[in-house]
Order: C-alpha cells, then sequence, then structure tokens
C-alpha cells in the first residue's frame, strides 16, 4: 500500500510539472511570429520557413517527450497496483448462486435502508425498482418462463408498507431520544407494547422511566447546581410512575429514593453512578432499537452489513481455498458444509454450535444432539453406532445406558 | 483467548481483496485519458510537420503566392490551437481522476492505521464499504438515480463510479430499445483497446444491423443488406466466415422461420444478447468484475454466518426474539433468511455453547446464568420457578439439569 501510494504521489508530481500544453503552445507562437514576418514582408517567406522546420519539429518532440515521461509514471503506478493486488484476484465467478435472487437482494437492501433512516433513498430505490419491473413486462418478448413472471410479480419482494411505518416511527423515537432528550415518545411506545416486552423479560420500560427520572432531576441545568424545583419535577414523576414498577422493581426503586436523601450532593454519594453515567443516553438508545426490532422478529444490526462484513473477513480464507483447491483437483466432500473453518470475531457468533466429539460432525434437524442419562451429549448418528441396539458405555464417563434413554435436546 | 486474538487480528492488506476495482478503475481510465492524448498530439504532428515543409518547399520554388503561404500558416495555427484546447480539456480530465485516485488510496490507507476487527474504527470503516458496495450494485442493476442519491447522502461520492456506471446503462438501455448507435459509438471511442477484446461485439452489432434490414422483407432494403454486409461484415470474414455464410442465408428467410440458425437471429431475444454482450466487453475492458462486489461479499458472508441452526425447524434456544439477552443471528432475521437457504453453512470444529449450560425436562439447554436473569426480570415468575423464554413454559429451580458438552 505504501509503495502504492508513493507511486500515486510521483504520477501526480509529473502530472503537475508536465509541459505538454507549454509546448504545444510554444509551437502556435513560433507559427504566430512566423506569420506576422511573412505578413509584414512577403519576400522573407522563403527564408523564414526555412528557418521554421527544424524550432518546429524540436517544440512537437518535446511534447511526446513529456508525455512520454507521464507514460513511465502510469507504467510505474499500474506496477505497483499489481504487486498490491498480486495473488489476490477476485473470486472467481464461475458461480454465482446469488444472482437468481436478485429481487431477495434487493429486498435486503431496502431493509437497510430502512433501518439505517435512509427513507429518501429507499424510496427511490423501490420506486426504481417498480419502474424497471414494468419496463420488463413490456418488453417481454417471448411469453417467457411462467416462474420468472410470477417472481416478477410477486409482491413481497419489497418492504411492506407496514414495515415502512414501523421503520419510520422508530426513527422519530430515536431522533427525538438523541438529538432533544426527549424520553416521552419511547415510553409511550413502551407502555403500548408492554405485554410483549414483559414476555420477553425486557426492563425497557423501567429503563426508560428511570432515566427520565434522572433527566428531570438533572434538569435543563448543569449537573451541580440542581434548583430544588427540578429535584420536586424528579420526586412527583416518581410518585405518578413508579408505583407500577415496585413489585418488578422494588430495589431500584428503592435506590433511586435513597439517592433523593444526598441531594444536592449526589456527587459523593453511593448513588452518583447512576446519576453520572455520560454514556447512559446511548446505551439507552440501542436497548431501545433492538427490543424494537426484536418485536419485529428482526436482528438489532442491520443483517446486511453483518454478512458483508462477515463476508469481507472470511474471504481471504475462501480464495486461499479456492487457489489450493484448484491446484490439487480436489472437490468438496461435504456439501452443504464449508470445507474450511472461518474464524470470525465473537460478536458474530450468534448460535451455540454443537459439535459430536464423537464424529465431529455439527448437529443438524437429521442428526440432532442427544443427552445421555450421564448428561453427556454426542450426535444421533454417533448415539446410534454406538449403542447397536444394546447398553452401552458413554464415551466420556463409567455411566451405561440405553439408546432409549438418551433425549433431544435444544441448543 | 489466544483463538480470539487471532479472530479479530486485522490483516489489511489481504482484506482489501474487494477494493481492488476502487483503484483498478479510476486507473483504465486514467490510461485511456493518456493514450487519447498521444493520439491527438501523433496526429496533429502528422499534419503540421508535412504541411510545414510543402510550404517552404512551394514558397521556395515561388509557386505559392504570399497569401497561400499565410493561409497554410494559418491553418497550422488553428490546428494547433485546436490541440491545445483538446489538451486542456483532457488535463482537466486527468486532474479529476488523479484526485479521485487520491481519495480512494487515502480510503485504503485508513484501513491500515485501524488495530483491530474489533475496532470502532473498523466498523466505520466497514460501514463506507457497505455503501460503496451498495452503490455499485445499484449501479449495475441499473438503479442509477438510488445510487447517485445513496452516494451524496453518505458523502462516498469520491468512492464510487457513478459516471462509467451511467454512461454504461445508457448504452444498455439504448440496446434495450433496439439501437445500435450509441453502442457503435462506444466501439469507436474503444476501438484500439476493442482489438484485444475475445468478443466480437462490433461484428455482432453490425450483424444486428444487417438483421434489421433482412426483416424488413423489402426488396430495396435487402440490397442496401448486402451492401452493408460488403461494407462491414466482410471485413472480419477470417474469424466469423461460417457466421457471414449464414448472414447471406439470411436473405431467404423470413422472419417467422421455425428453421435454425435463422430463427435465433430474428429472435428479439438478440437484443437481451447484445447488451449482455456489450455490458462483459465494458466492465472488461475497465477491468470491473463481471458480477456485483456485493454479491461475492454477500455470499462468503452468509455462508461464513450460517449454522444448521438458522433454518432448521425447531425455534434456536440461543438466539431467537423472545429473549432480551440474545440478538436475533442476521441470518435468522427475515431479510437474509431466504437468501442464505441454498448456502453452504460454516465448519465449525469445536462447540460453542454459553457458560454453565443446564437443561430443562423439555430439552431446551440454556447458560444457567442468563435462564436465572431472565426469569427475575419477567414478572409473572414466582420466585423458586424458572421460565423458558422460548416456549413460555415455567419449571421449577430444581427441575434443571446440569449438561455436558465437550
Amino acid at each position: 500500500m505504501d509503495l502504492v501510494q508513493k507511486e500515486h504521489d510521483r504520477l501526480l508530481k509529473r502530472l503537475k510539472a508536465s509541459q505538454g500544453i507549454n509546448n504545444v503552445q510554444a509551437t502556435i507562437d513560433l507559427l504566430q511570429s512566423a506569420r506576422d514576418t511573412i505578413a509584414a514582408d512577403p519576400n522573407q517567406a522563403a527564408v523564414t520557413l526555412a528557418k521554421l522546420q527544424n524550432p518546429v519539429k524540436a517544440s512537437l518532440n518535446s511534447i511526446n517527450d513529456s508525455l512520454k515521461e507521464t507514460h513511465s509514471g502510469l507504467n510505474k503506478y499500474t506496477k505497483s497496483l499489481d504487486k498490491l493486488f498480486k495473488d489476490r484476484p477476485l473470486p472467481s465467478t464461475e458461480h454465482d448462486a446469488l444472482s437468481e435472487q436478485e429481487h431477495l437482494i434487493n429486498r435486503a437492501i431496502a431493509m437497510h435502508l430502512l433501518r439505517e433512516g435512509q427513507f429518501s433513498v429507499a424510496a427511490t430505490f423501490l420506486s426504481e425498482i417498480a419502474e424497471k419491473k414494468a419496463f420488463m413486462q413490456n418488453h417481454q418478448s417471448s411469453p417467457a418462463s411462467p416462474e420468472q413472471a410470477t417472481s416478477l410479480l410477486d409482491l413481497d419482494e419489497v418492504p411492506s408498507p407496514e414495515i415502512r411505518k414501523e421503520f419510520a416511527s422508530m426513527y422519530y423515537i430515536l431522533s427525538q431520544l438523541k438529538e432533544k432528550k426527549n424520553l416521552l415518545p419511547a415510553i409511550e411506545w413502551s407502555c403500548e407494547n408492554r405485554e410483549a416486552l414483559e414476555a420477553r423479560g425486557s426492563n425497557l420500560e423501567f429503563e426508560l422511566c428511570r432515566l427520565q427520572f434522572v433527566w428531570l432531576y438533572h434538569g435543563e441545568s448543569e449537573p451541580g447546581q440542581n434548583a430544588p424545583g427540578n429535584w420536586r419535577a424528579a420526586m412527583a414523576y416518581a410518585k405518578r410512575e413508579f408505583h407500577a414498577f415496585i413489585p418488578r422493581y422494588l430495589r431500584e426503586v428503592q435506590q433511586l429514593m435513597g439517592a433523593m436523601a444526598f441531594c444536592p450532593n449526589l456527587q459523593d454519594s453511593p448513588y452518583s453512578s447512576i446519576f453520572n453515567n455520560s454514556t447512559v443516553w446511548d446505551d439507552v438508545a440501542q436497548f431501545f432499537t433492538r427490543e424494537f426490532c426484536s418485536l419485529l422478529g428482526l436482528s438489532a444490526d442491520s443483517p446486511l452489513y453483518i454478512a458483508a462484513t462477515a463476508g469481507a473477513i472470511a474471504l481471504p480464507t475462501l480464495l486461499k481455498l479456492q487457489t489450493i483447491m484448484k491446484a490439487k483437483r480436489t472437490e468438496w466432500t461435504s456439501e452443504n458444509e464449508l470445507p474450511v473453518e472461518i474464524s470470525l470475531p465473537p460478536s458474530y457468533l450468534f448460535h451455540s454450535i454443537f459439535v459430536c466429539p464423537v464424529s465431529k460432525e455439527q448437529a443438524t434437524d437429521a442428526n440432532p444432539p442427544m443427552m445421555m442419562p450421564c448428561g453427556h451429549v454426542i450426535a444421533e448418528e454417533s448415539l446410534k453406532r454406538l449403542s447397536k441396539g444394546s447398553r452401552f458405555k458413554c464415551p466420556y464417563c463409567p455411566s451405561e445406558s440405553h439408546m432409549k434413554d438418551a433425549r433431544k435436546v435444544f441448543l | 483467548m489466544a483463538a480470539e486474538l487471532t479472530s479479530i487480528k486485522l490483516n489489511p492488506e489481504s482484506h482489501l481483496i474487494l477494493d481492488q476495482p476502487l483503484l483498478r478503475l479510476p486507473h483504465e481510465l486514467a490510461r485511456r485519458n493518456f493514450k487519447t492524448v498521444q493520439r491527438v498530439v501523433e496526429r496533429e504532428k502528422e499534419y503540421v510537420l508535412p504541411a510545414l515543409k510543402e510550404a517552404a518547399n512551394a514558397s521556395l520554388s515561388n509557386t505559392h503566392t504570399p497569401d497561400q503561404t499565410l493561409a497554410a500558416l494559418d491553418a497550422m495555427i488553428s490546428r494547433m490551437q485546436g490541440l491545445k484546447r483538446k489538451m486542456q480539456s483532457l488535463q482537466e480530465e486527468e486532474k479529476k481522476i488523479q484526485t479521485q485516485s487520491r481519495k480512494r488510496i487515502q480510503h485504503l490507507e485508513t484501513l491500515h492505521k485501524i488495530p483491530s476487527l474489533a475496532d470502532v474504527k473498523y466498523d466505520q470503516w466497514s460501514r463506507v464499504r457497505l455503501d460503496r458496495l451498495l452503490v455499485d450494485h445499484m449501479l449495475r442493476s441499473g438503479y442509477s438515480e438510488s445510487a447517485s442519491q445513496l452516494a451524496k447522502e453518505r458523502d462516498v461520492e469520491d468512492l464510487v463510479d457513478l459516471e462509467v456506471f451511467t454512461q454504461c446503462q445508457r448504452v444498455v438501455e439504448s440496446l434495450q430499445r433496439g439501437e445500435t448507435k450509441e453502442a457503435l459509438q462506444w466501439c469507436g471511442e474503444n476501438k484500439a483497446a476493442l482489438k484485444k477484446s475475445q468478443h466480437n461485439l462490433e461484428f455482432e452489432l453490425r450483424l444486428q444491423q444487417y438483421i434489421e434490414m433482412v426483416r424488413t422483407q423489402d426488396q430495396s432494403k435487402k440490397i442496401d443488406a448486402i451492401n452493408h454486409a460488403r461494407k462491414y461484415l466482410v471485413s472480419y470474414q477470417d474469424p466469423d466466415s461460417k457466421e457471414i455464410q449464414r448472414a447471406a442465408g439470411m436473405l431467404v428467410f423470413a422472419q417467422d422461420t421455425r428453421a435454425e440458425p435463422y430463427k435465433t437471429f430474428f429472435s428479439q431475444d438478440r437484443w437481451r444478447f447484445l447488451s449482455d454482450l456489450f455490458v462483459k466487453t465494458h466492465h472488461e475492458l475497465l477491468s470491473l468484475p463481471s458480477q456485483p462486489l456485493l454479491h461475492i461479499a454477500l455470499s462468503a458472508g452468509l455462508s461464513a454466518l450460517k449454522t444448521p441452526l438458522c433454518h432448521s425447524a425447531y425455534t434456536s434456544s440461543s438466539s431467537n426474539s423472545q429473549s432480551t439477552t440474545t440478538s436475533v443471528c442476521p441470518i435468522c432475521s427475515t431479510e437474509l433468511n431466504e437468501l442464505a437457504r441454498k448456502m453452504p453453512y460454516a465448519h465449525h470444529s469445536k462447540s460453542y455453547v454459553e457458560g454453565d449450560p443446564i437443561v430443562l425436562p423439555n430439552g431446551r439447554v440454556y447458560g444457567k446464568a442468563r435462564l436465572m436473569d431472565i426469569s427475575k426480570n419477567v414478572g409473572s415468575v414466582e420466585s423458586g420457578k424458572i421460565k423458558d423464554p422460548t416456549t413460555g413454559e415455567v419449571f421449577g429451580e430444581d427441575e434443571m439439569k446440569k449438561v455436558y458438552i465437550m
């Protein structure tokens, strides 16, 4: 990369110093002055023109020289690029499984744009898709395969207006929360979805209300110079709202009330961390986004972003694999599984993984993990192979059991 | 721990696989630009020098009047001035390309300063990359308006090639409308580079013009067609003689013929073939990959993330939307689920489960701490009881059983 940068710097310098146009101008000047001389004295024509030959030739040649220099600069830069990307070709394009699923990709992109709050881009994108679809239908020359026609007509390929509305309201709430520190829309939303949130064991509503309490306590002014009025507002809010939380969050409410006893010297109290937490707004915003998306059955971060990033991380390994396989002329033995392990950062692991310790295969629906009475888990196929229909010893401990005693577990 | 450290290591050089076209494309443009400069300079040089010599000889032998000499000089001056103008505009172009290249190099350079994949800066960088990939995908699919809007809002205009793709798209659209003019013009502009191309785009375009003339079944048009074939097609005689014989044979068939290969010749699908061929040639010339980069990144990413649980008939205990302590897996999320269905899943050689796993009477496995945490937060569960966050069943705490996963 350093080399590329250096060569590019050099190329730029050369371009700046390039005399090409000046040389052209010099040629023009030569011709012009010769013309003036001849116009003034036509008798001089033959001499002037004869004298002109060599200088014009020289200045035209110097244009070529400066071009040559630029050319060598360009070539050096090409070489540095080649060197940087040597051994790193883009993966071969023989099989692009995704190109058949264009509409699914477009749907994912539209959802991603909505998630990121790019509503106007999303709208343009959707309308351009619709336009193209209409165009394709008009130009369907031969009555193309009915399959294709239905997939084009499939309305499910774009996010429904409801989803769009949901994301719009999510962005409204988030912008209120982040920019204006206005928690009320968020509290209202969590109140409306109280049952669903509670079933998830989510304490979003309480977190929001607690933050509202803290915010009221601090008031608009700088923390530290709290007017008693703000304290009163917070207490009034607590009296009005907190009783609903007491059964579940007794301890937390008690903490907040206890903290009030230290007012106005909260900084030095044991409760100061609750009241002076700089990241609390970002945390709450993130918490809210996660809960909101989860209720829609969606992941909190854009899946497209995670997948594309994971792809970039995985590509070097996959490319290496491709070259090795080509060199050794082997093929994948397991069709549904990648042949190499790709180490992604821990935050990219979302599911528990069960690899059978006996067969070293990953558990699937057809070959689920089974727990023996001793508590050890192996895959069903391994279990069958070990037991052969009779009692057998667990491969990990001395206990013996029967095939029918093993139970399927869900990770 | 060691595994964790290697898995977040960032190797910037090998991480740039997806970013080759970012530098390659402007460089190809710069080279093309340079060749144009070379060509115009050469052309003017070949005119001015002989002309000057001739004028000198003529005035020596007194065959030219002074006025004629002056006129010859004027012609030379105006041609040189034309050259200067052309060079100036090409230099402007060059400057624009190189400033863009510079910004791109700087963008890639920032990756070298990011210590690890877990860094916040990597997150930002990767988001910019995703925006770039999205714009690339949109441009290739012909959604230019969305692409330019997204590029503008995300401020990545210097990192994407709006102009190149918009021009390409214009030609594609003209071909889809059944016009060859713009495509032929493009061929003219890139004549030198096309000689190396293995696709015979220009021949196919000329052949299409011929087909359209024959299609009319009008006698005078057919004569035009023959002339057209003599002028343009025969120059390709050698590699395509079979094609030319077929083209000649076409003259006796009408467009509703069922005889091959004439049926294919007359088919409207040939226009789609032409536009695909154009795109292929165009991308090859500018060293652009033939498939969208987003597809490359996604197909690798989907597989790397996918587990057998993502398309399982049973809801996974470790990641589902019913529980607050886990986030929904991106492959399970509706956006990508269908897309990933046909992809292979990632290979793992070791089990990976939450710490201190326990099993409930219904067979569900959870980390003990997480399960206790959830049950505490769910209001409706009495103490001493736990709630399965996936199924909603309630069990006694004593019903949890330790499970050993190796």
